[in-house]
């Protein structure tokens, strides 16, 4: 098992890891969608026709699969993280569909910023890499906007010195 | 890029051939008959005028298009400004200027529907790389005047990177090409008819016929004559296109042409193409034949008013291996892919691959990475390392109950793929590590 993970999270390497208001983010985004789930099985009581085991079985489920999830966000975030190495950059995320993603910093065309107002309230901020390939994906999430804004600026400097056209 | 050669100079606004908005109006013929016979049928059996109608409406939409085309004619102009970049001014409401530049140029084509054909005329299509925007389309040139407006493009954009393009065997002059294969008509129809896809929808076409006949009585064929025309009609599109398919080797790149009530002329500079893929569905096996994609940078993937594709990312619709391998050669000049060493991947890959698995391969020589992949229909995917965007790793759940990952080598848009499925969890690491490297040091000494 160790050598697996190490094959997305090489040691050795200067890894970053994003902040915890992703967390915060995250959690506070599954709570809202948990609002709906609640009102649906608060429904279920509500209604004489539908036996009480069942709305009793989904109140159960519900509870277990927001516990599960708030833990898993946790997981989840703590296991992005992204390392500036002398020829390229790693991104790594996932813990079930996990990614390792290398892109060369002469390959970059474009790097973003992007924050929604949950961010920004919670003051951080996504950075995404844009190659010529529609597939690279690689995002950075939970970044605080000042750390964002370095490593965009150091990124897009490399980017201009090693672009090499297509 | 003030690199300002004899070509690079400035030239006089210029207009498209003044039968232009005529030929265009009459590209739209068919459209407007069919809207016309609907309005005749509709309009006109009402007031018992069905023929005199359904005429008069197609020649007053003739002549609206016409009028408007005129107007758009005279207000288009073209011309190489001091920077030797082509500029097009246009727009009757709205004015457009644009400027291509030309040391992004990817392609010219020449292009020649059916009915502007008749006329003598030719469009001229012109992509330079960019996101958005890249395309222009001249309607309509004479053909010498398109050849010639196509040369002088090439030239001028030579002349930005003369550096930068590789070196490539003497060929004498712009415009002179020499045929390097052309792919035979009958070949082509029974690849066409032996795609599994094809077997597939004609079983179906059968089903459903049987089945209505069965159902509703012979009266029904009519209904299949529509629906089950369906699939041999994308057939047919596909013959129509690729049809007396020539390739030529140019100063320019390779010079592709095919159609039949279209002819389509494409160049491929070698320099532009980002991934090749060698695939060979089922049925085409023991012909041991094959159809060449390609990723190229920024082309493939536009489509036109018709929603057709305008530039193919076809390089051969069928051909025998051997000669796709000396095609493939033209544009990936060193590199033999019989010769690379594939390694395979473990047997415990069957469990998330159970028939592909035994295809499942990769490796790399100094130039290129390959993988294969595909259980019916095979595919040899490969791009030069100095083509290579961003590399990946890549694990879901099963895989990692099984200690494997997928590794991929991200191209540029297009039908080409690049993934080497289902490695040892740290192989593909690795892979991943040392492709990163060989990207980088190839691209260093290809700039």
């Amino acid at each position: 098992m160790a050598d697996v993970d190490d094959a997305f999270r090489p040691p050795g390497e200067p890894w970053v890891a994003v902040s915890e208001q992703l967390i915060t983010a995250r959690r506070i985004s599954l709570a809202l969608t948990w609002i709906v789930v609640v009102a649906g099985v608060v429904a279920l009581y509500l209604f004489a026709t539908v036996p009480r085991t069942i709305a009793i079985a989904a109140t159960i489920v519900a509870v277990i699969a927001f516990v599960w999830l708030w833990i898993l966000i946790g997981r989840r975030v703590r296991s992005w993280g992204y390392a500036e190495r002398e020829d390229d950059v790693l991104v790594t995320s996932g813990l079930l569909f996990r990614r390792l993603v290398v892109v060369p910093y002469g390959r970059m065309q474009l790097v973003d910023l992007k924050a929604g107002p949950l961010d920004r309230a919670l003051g951080i901020t996504t950075l995404q890499l844009h190659t010529a390939a529609a597939t690279t994906d690689a995002s950075i999430p939970g970044l605080t906007p000042d750390i964002a804004a370095g490593l965009r600026d150091r990124l897009a400097a490399l980017g201009e010195q090693r672009s090499a056209g297509l | 890029m003030t690199d300002l050669t004899a070509a690079g100079s400035r030239t006089l606004p210029q207009r498209t051939h003044p039968i232009s908005p005529i030929a265009r109006a009459l590209t739209a013929l068919p459209g407007i008959a069919v809207g016309a016979i609907a309005l005749g049928a509709s309009i006109g059996s009402k007031i018992g005028a069905v023929v005199p109608l359904a005429i008069a409406a197609v020649v007053g939409l003739l002549v609206l298009i016409a009028a408007t085309g005129y107007l758009s004619w005279t207000r288009l102009t073209y011309w190489f400004d001091d920077d030797g970049d082509l500029r097009i001014d246009s727009g009757v409401v709205t004015r457009q200027e644009r400027r291509l530049q030309l040391s992004r140029l990817q392609t010219v084509d020449i292009v020649r529907p059916f009915v502007v054909r008749l006329f003598g005329l030719s469009e001229v299509r012109i992509e330079v790389a960019g996101d958005g925007e890249s395309r222009a389309i001249l309607q309509y040139l004479t053909e010498a005047d398109a050849d010639a407006l196509r040369t002088d493009l090439l030239t001028r954009a030579a002349a930005h990177h003369a550096d930068t393009t590789a070196p490539r065997e003497a060929i004498d002059s712009i415009g002179e090409e020499h045929l390097i294969a052309t792919v035979p008509n009958g070949r082509l129809a029974i690849s066409l008819l032996l795609r599994g896809a094809t077997v597939g929808l004609v079983l179906l076409t059968v089903l459903v016929i049987a089945v209505t006949v069965l159902q509703a009585g012979p009266a029904a064929l009519i209904v299949v004559l529509i629906t089950g025309g369906f699939p041999l009609l994308s057939l047919v599109g596909e013959y129509v296109k690729y049809h007396d398919f020539t390739i030529a080797e140019s100063r320019d790149g390779l010079r592709l042409r095919h159609g039949l009530t279209q002819t389509q002329s494409q160049t491929v500079p070698p320099g532009r193409v980002q991934a090749i893929e060698l695939m060979s569905p089922l049925l085409w096996h023991r012909r041991n034949w094959v159809r060449v994609n390609l990723n190229i940078a920024g082309v493939g993937v536009t489509t036109d008013s018709n929603g057709q594709s305008v530039v193919e990312s076809v390089l051969v619709p069928v051909a025998p291996r051997d000669e796709a391998l000396r095609i493939v050669a033209r544009v990936l000049p060193g590199v033999d892919l019989d010769a690379i060493e594939l390694t395979g991947v473990p047997e415990t890959a069957r469990w998330r691959a159970p028939f592909q698995w035994r295809r499942l391969a990769a490796g790399n020589d100094d130039h290129v990475f390959i993988t294969r992949r595909g259980w019916l229909t095979h595919r040899l995917a490969v791009i030069p390392h100095a083509r290579t965007q961003s590399v990946r790793v890549q694990q879901g759940p099963w895989e990692k109950r099984l200690g494997l990952a997928s590794m991929h080598v991200d191209s540029t848009r297009g039908p080409v793929t690049i993934a080497a499925y289902l490695r040892p969890a740290a192989q593909a690491r690795e892979m991943a590590e040392q492709q990163a490297v060989r990207a980088e040091i190839a691209r260093r000494s290809d700039g």
